[in-house]
Formats: structure tokens, sequence, C-alpha cells
């Protein structure tokens, strides 16, 4: 009986040390996190032969970027490089890469494999959707030391660390110099390692992508589900049913099913702020369309102001979308004035019927006129062709008669070489949110650009008009421009340019729409901006951990 | 019969050599993939060196005779988006469209053989009026919101079935349906008209009054000649929802040639669609080949014109 006291204390100490040592069950590692896809693009896991945005839903789970994201405000943020600078000179970046890091099979992650994945990115073999830029700009890496490397460009290059995240482009993704150099490119794309969160399991093309925790603290964040699969179901009515079953946590929508995704009582999240739906008019530069009406910029702000965006946002989208910024510009956006931005375009982009038939009368066109309209959409947007109905019904409304042609995405991205069916006619785009506006505009207007909205000088012929050259010339002092008030300055009026010009109108912005199954999944935050969430699925709770609210 | 069949190989060949061509020259009419490919602020300059890297950048006519040469060796080249060898993709493919399209065919034949005899035997009756409207739905219901009904019935609201995906017996019901239910209907039918035919012919009329029984009238003389039609119709169903079945494949997410076929236009992706039609070509020949020679045992007057 006297030792019952030191007996009751030896058992309340084991007791205690069970409680502080053991981790609770929910902090465990457990369970498969399921998610449907309409797309997975070549599914190929060697990062320099993905070219589609898709690769940010299935590369990026195990492959980390030189520079990572702002998760909370969208944008650029640490990576595999937790910060870098640019010279006094202006013509190199330096990366100072963060400690630690270790790749799937154990090596560790330094500046010689930076230097090696850029340079692999940049090789013939690629075809990643900026390689040919990276070539371009680039003109040689070193290794200063393990976790310092440089990055010379060719001239200043001020947006450079922002391609090398994923919230812009690919090109940034890390690969393991070592484990290439010995198994082979081959044997690489058969049996990838990376540094992700997410190991690599097994592809079947067409089918699914299979991954595994890491069981490591990682910067990222440590997943909290142990396994995770990525399945291409492309029919979306299948793939909310896969998450009504349970068969799937996740599934990307459009915003057709939003209805059906409430009346379920599933959990929809719409990542706000991932795309802009833009008309454009072509080839308004162009002499020999100097009588088409859209050469006169009253027709062009007319056609603007007979578009009801509210309609389309709370009918067409279900209210799943915001009313637009100019071109290419979103709350996120950097060097730029949002809210001057958000004020401009809530009256410029106003409904006003009355107003623009006055407009269209005093260009000289108070009976319309007839306008060709090339309706198409960009894969992951199917609804982009609904939109394009309705706008072109509210230009009907106002007089104008459309000749209205639907094309497949392919088919119009051909159209747009050469242009010469789309002179002087409109057609639908997208721009996908990104935190740097100046890549779209140079993409939209610059001369050399394959959509040249505002002229061209190509085959010795010079149909690049003053505001053609002082776009030019803009657009490269906000690339090189060193000083951030000068780069926002200039970035600022390069919107306005664009914007005052109504060549490429932007409609509605648009959102990421995804169906989650509350019983497997728990409350997250998208990365804003960024519809893909292959930076995200680490960071998901499963449904025991955090309820939604 | 083989010279019959002697004939046939060589048609065959010209049809594929023809096949080739046409889809060689025709797919590179529906764009470049390097449009597709690149992104939205790619230049020029991007577009050209990205057409380098995927080998399009030699005249058209250097490119086919490069694919010709290679093809004879058996080299189909790599796909733009894969990038792996188009022979692979195919058929890491292929057996999974063999494994619900011979399940479709069963389906079909074991509904549509004892309906398409009783509808005819019973002409008028209840249950031709039955095998009628059955058959009247099969034709008209498309089958991809067929797919999407029998989800949300045996899946989302009873919960006994899976929604898609391959996988195990469970998963190869609802797929089976939705692709067997069209051929129910269009082998009923045939089945039915065709007994018709027979049962009103003077052999059947004359093995009646020698005295044989109803069974061995309806089933060793009339059903023969019936399924004479239905055989060729199988041929045809068989080879085309080979190649065809891509509704069924989407709506169910079953990785197979159909979609693959969908994926290949989609993205111009030109060596894949070139190497899927020639393959799809090649094996809808050999299959209308083994009906043409099941055709010649069964009917002897084939035989004989031969």
């Amino acid at each position: 009986m006297k030792h019952r006291g030191l007996i009751l204390g030896g058992l309340f100490s084991i007791l205690l040390t069970f409680i502080f040592l053991i981790p609770p069950a929910s902090a465990a590692q457990k369970g498969t996190l399921v998610v449907a896809l309409d797309s997975l693009g070549g599914q190929n896991m060697d990062p320099i032969l993905e070219g589609r945005a898709s690769h940010a839903h299935f590369q990026a789970p195990m492959y980390d970027s030189l520079v990572g994201f702002n998760f909370e405000k969208g944008g650029i943020g640490p990576g595999v490089a937790e910060r870098w600078e640019l010279a006094k000179d202006g013509l190199s970046w330096t990366f100072f890469i963060r400690k630690g890091q270790k790749w799937h099979n154990g090596d560790p992650l330094t500046a010689h494999d930076v230097k090696f994945s850029l340079e692999r990115t940049m090789s013939k073999e690629s075809v990643a959707s900026r390689s040919a830029a990276l070539r371009r700009n680039v003109k040689n890496i070193e290794v200063i030391d393990d976790h310092t490397v440089r990055v010379n460009t060719n001239g200043v290059q001020v947006h450079f660390p922002a391609s090398m995240s994923r919230a812009v482009f690919q090109e940034g993704q890390m690969m393991p110099k070592k484990y290439i150099e010995k198994v082979g490119a081959a044997e690489f794309r058969k049996n990838p390692i990376g540094s992700g969160p997410w190991k690599f399991v097994k592809s079947v093309p067409g089918d699914r992508v299979e991954y595994e925790a890491v069981d490591y603290p990682h910067w990222r964040g440590k997943p909290n589900f142990k396994r995770m699969v990525i399945l291409l179901v492309p029919e979306e009515s299948t793939r909310v049913a896969m998450v009504r079953t349970g068969e799937a946590a996740i599934a990307s929508i459009s915003p057709e099913a939003i209805k059906e995704v409430e009346a379920a009582k599933l959990k929809m999240i719409s990542v706000p702020a991932t795309m802009q739906a833009v008309y454009y008019l072509w080839g308004t530069y162009r002499p020999d369309q100097k009588d088409n009406p859209v050469a006169d910029i009253r027709v062009r702000q007319a056609l603007s102001m007979a578009i009801d965006r509210q309609q389309i946002i709370d009918h067409v989208m279900n209210g799943k979308a915001s009313w637009p910024m100019p071109f290419a510009t979103f709350g996120y956006s950097v060097d730029t004035d949002t809210e001057r931005w958000r004020e401009w375009t809530r009256k410029a982009f106003r409904y006003d019927p009355k107003r623009a038939k006055e407009l269209l009368t005093e260009a000289g066109y108070p009976n319309g006129f007839d306008l060709k309209f090339a309706n198409t959409a960009l894969p992951g947007t199917p609804y982009m062709v609904q939109i394009g109905l309705t706008v072109a019904d509210f230009w009907s409304k106002i007089g104008v008669n459309i000749k209205y042609k639907h094309y497949e995405w392919g088919a119009f991205r051909a159209l747009r070489r050469g242009q010469k069916e789309l002179k002087g006619a409109a057609s639908m785009y997208r721009t996908a949110g990104r935190p740097i506006a100046v890549a779209r505009y140079t993409s939209g207007f610059m001369s050399k650009s394959l959509s040249h909205l505002f002229g061209n000088t190509k085959k010795g012929m010079n149909l690049c008009d003053e505001l053609c050259q002082s776009f030019d010339k803009l657009s490269l002092e906000v690339i090189q421009a060193r000083d951030p008030d000068v780069r926002a300055e200039r970035t600022n009026r390069m919107i306005e340019m664009v914007a005052n010009s109504w060549v490429a109108v932007p409609i509605i912005e648009g959102m990421g729409y995804w169906a989650i199954n509350p019983k497997i999944v728990g409350a997250f935050n998208p990365i804003p901006g960024r519809h893909e969430f292959g930076d995200v699925f680490e960071r998901m709770p499963r449904a025991d951990q955090k309820a939604w609210r | 019969m083989r010279r019959y069949i002697l004939q046939r190989l060589w048609q065959g060949v010209i049809l594929l050599i023809l096949v080739t061509t046409i889809v060689f020259f025709l797919g590179r009419l529906t764009g470049n993939p390097a449009d597709l490919m690149l992104p939205e602020d790619a230049t020029e300059e991007d577009r050209q060196a990205l057409i380098e890297t995927l080998g399009l950048d030699a005249p058209i006519h250097e490119q086919f005779i490069i694919f010709i040469s290679n093809a004879v060796r058996g080299d189909l080249g790599d796909s733009h988006r894969y990038r792996t060898p188009v022979v692979e993709i195919f058929f890491s493919r292929l057996p999974n469209t063999l494994m619900i399209v011979p399940a479709a065919m069963i389906l079909a034949i074991l509904m549509a053989v004892p309906l398409g005899i009783l509808s005819a035997l019973r002409r008028g009756g209840l249950i031709d009026k039955f095998s009628g409207t059955i058959a009247v739905l099969g034709i008209a219901t498309p089958n991809f919101w067929l797919g999407m009904v029998l989800i949300y019935v045996f899946s989302v609201q009873l919960g006994w079935l899976p929604s898609a995906r391959m996988g195990g017996f469970e998963h190869y019901v609802l797929p089976t349906i939705t692709l067997g239910t069209f051929l129910v209907a269009g082998f009923m039918r045939l089945i039915r008209s065709s007994m018709l035919d027979i049962l009103d012919s003077e052999f059947v009329k004359l093995a009646r009054i020698k005295g044989m029984s109803e069974t061995t009238v309806v089933w060793k003389h009339c059903l023969r000649n019936a399924l004479i039609p239905v055989l060729t119709l199988w041929g045809v169903f068989m080879g085309g929802l080979v190649t065809g079945a891509i509704v069924t494949e989407t709506v169910f997410a079953w990785p197979g040639i159909g979609r693959l076929t969908y994926e290949a236009v989609i993205f111009r992706d030109y060596p894949l669609l070139q190497a899927v039609i020639l393959m799809d070509a090649l094996l809808i020949l050999l299959i209308n080949l083994m009906v043409d020679i099941l055709y010649a045992y069964i009917d002897p007057r084939i035989r004989l014109a031969e």
C-alpha cells in the first residue's frame, strides 16, 4: 500500500509522456486526396516537355519553382530562392537559395541544380512555353556558391524573377542535376524526382497521376493527406457526380455547374481574378480598313457601352464573376494604380445603350453597320462562347448587324497569323490572371507580337504609326525601368494607352471554379489569381482537421 | 476462297495507302500544333523555334516522304503532345477500348436475338410492341445523355455503382449498358425484319409442309439465314465502336482509342492523328475481312459466285 502513491505517480507520468510525445491523430498524414480535372495537357512529367498551363496542376505538386507565390495576396513570393537582387548595372540577377532543401532521393538541392534547370529549360529540346524567350533574355548563368546563383541577362530584365514563378510562367521549375545526369533523360521521364511536397508514384497517360506525400517538413507545407491522385475526367457532370459520391474530393467546374453544385450541398470555391474575358478589334490601324466603322474610335467606344456587363456577370456567370479592370489588369497587378483603374472602369465600362447609339450617329452610322464577329473559347473556359453570344446580342440591340462565325480555338489561332480574315473584325479572347501586366500588353500590342493590334512592320511594310511606335517605346521602358516609381508611371501610361484605344476591351473578370466534398477536404484558401491548385494541395486540410464554416 | 481472301487483302493495302495520304495532307490543313503549344506572348521567332523542334520546318512533301519511309519500317513517329512513340500510346489505350466494346456486343446479342425472334413470331403482339418501344428508345436516346442519367441514378442516388473510370467488374456495368443500348435496338430491329422475310419464304413453308418441328424451322432454318445481314452489321458496328466509342469514353473517363483520336485532332498532334487513323483503318479492315470470310462460309452463294 505504501508504494501506491509511487505506482500512481509512475502511471500518471507515462500518460503525460504519451499525451505530449504522440501527435494527435488529426496531425498524422492519412487518406487519399482525389482530384478530378478536365485536362492534364500532355501529361508529361518532365518540365521541359510540357508547354500547357495544366503543368500547374500536375507538375507543381512535385516540382518547386525558383520563385514562388505570395499565398495571401497572389503574385510572386519566396520559392526555392528565399530572396533575389538586381545588380547595380541592372544586367544580372542574384538568387539566394533557401538552405536545407532536398530532392526526393535525399540529395541536397543546390545552386548547381538551379543553373542546370535553367539551362535545360533553355535547351533546343525544350518546348516549355517561354523557353525561346529565356534563350533570348539569358546571357549565362554562374554558380557563386552552393546557395547563390547569378543569372546574367541580355539587357535589363526587371521582370526576370517573376518569370521564374508559376504565378507567371513555368520556366522556374527545378530539376535534379545529379539524378538526371546519372539516369538519363529517358529514365527521368519515367521515374521523375522533384523537391516538392509530393513525390511522384505513377502516371497512366490519359487517366491519372499518383503521388505520395513527403513525410518531412517542407517550406511549402507538409501535406495532410498521405497520398494524392489527380484524375483526368473530361466530362463535367461526371466530375461533379464523382465529388457527390465521394469518389473524388475536388473537381474543376465551369459556371454552368455552379447551381448543381450548390443544390448538392457541396462546397464551392471561386478563385478570384483568374482571367478576363475580352474582345479584340483587329487591324483597325490598317490603311485598307480606314473606311471600316471600327476604325473610328467613337464606334469602338459605342460597342463597349452597348454591353451590359452586370447582366453577363449575373446570368451567364451565375454571379461568380467580377467587374473587370482595364486589359490584363487585376487587383494583384504590380506597378499598377489599381484603385485608379477600378474607378475608371466603373464609369468607362458602364452600360449606356442610348449614348452608344448617339456615338454611332456621330460617327455617321445611325442605322448601324455590318461587323464580322469570330467567337471562340480557349481550352478550360468553354463558357466564353456563351459570353460571346451575349455580347453579339447586345451589339445587335444598338443596330450592329453581326456576321457571326464560331471557331474552334486551334482554328482561330491559325487565323491570327496574317490576320487576313480578321481585318476589321471582332473576336473573343481571354487573358489569364498574371501579376505582371506588361507581358500581356507586349503580346497584344507590340509591333513584333503575333497579335500586333496597334500595327506592325513585317515584310518591308511599315504599318506601325505613331501610336504603335509610342507603344513599342513605352513597353520597352516598362521592361527596363529599374526605378520602381518610373516603372509604375510607365506601366500606368501603357494601360491608359490601350484602354483609350478601345481595341482590346474587357467584358468580365472571371474566376476559377471548384466543387469540393466537405466531408473529405477541410477549409482552405486558394491563391488569388491562380486557378490551378498544384501549389495548394499540400495546404489542404482533411475534413477532420478544419471544418468549413 | 483463297483468291477471294487475297483479293480482299490487296484492296485493303490500296485503301491503307489512300487513307495514309489523305490523313497526312488533310490533317495539316487544320492548323499547326505550334499555334496551340505556344503561350499568348510568343513571337514569330518563338514560333519558328518550336516548329523546328517539332520537325515541321521542312516542305510538306519532304515531311511526307520521311513519314512514309519511317512508316514502312514500323516507326510512325513521336507524339508532339505526349513526346512518346505513337504506336506505344495506341497500344496502351487499345486494350481499354477492347474491354468495353465486346462487352457491349455480347449484351446486344444476348438481348437482341431472343427479342428480335420473339417479335417476329408474335408480330403485333405484346412482346413485339414492347421490343418496338425498346428499339425506338434505344435508337433515339443519345448515349451521352443515357450515360449521364445512369450515373445520376445508379451512382449518385442509389450508390450502387461507381460513376466512372476503369476498375473492377462494377466499373464495366454502366459503360457497357450505355454503349450497348444503341446496338440492342439496331440488332433487334434487323433480326425481326429478317426473320419476318424468311418466315414468309418458300423454303420455310416447304419445311413446315415436310412436318419439321417449329423449333427446328425457327432456330435452324430461319435464324441462320436471318443472321447474315446481322453479321454484316456486326462488322460495321464493331469497327465503328472501337474507334468511335468516344462519347462513352468521355462520359465515363475511360482512356480508350476514341478519346485518343479526339485529343489528337484537337491538339493538332499530327503523328498521333496519322497513327491512330492508320491503325483504326487497319483494325476495321481486319474486322471486315473476318466478317467477309464468315459471310462466305455462312452463305454458299458468295463462295459459288467467287
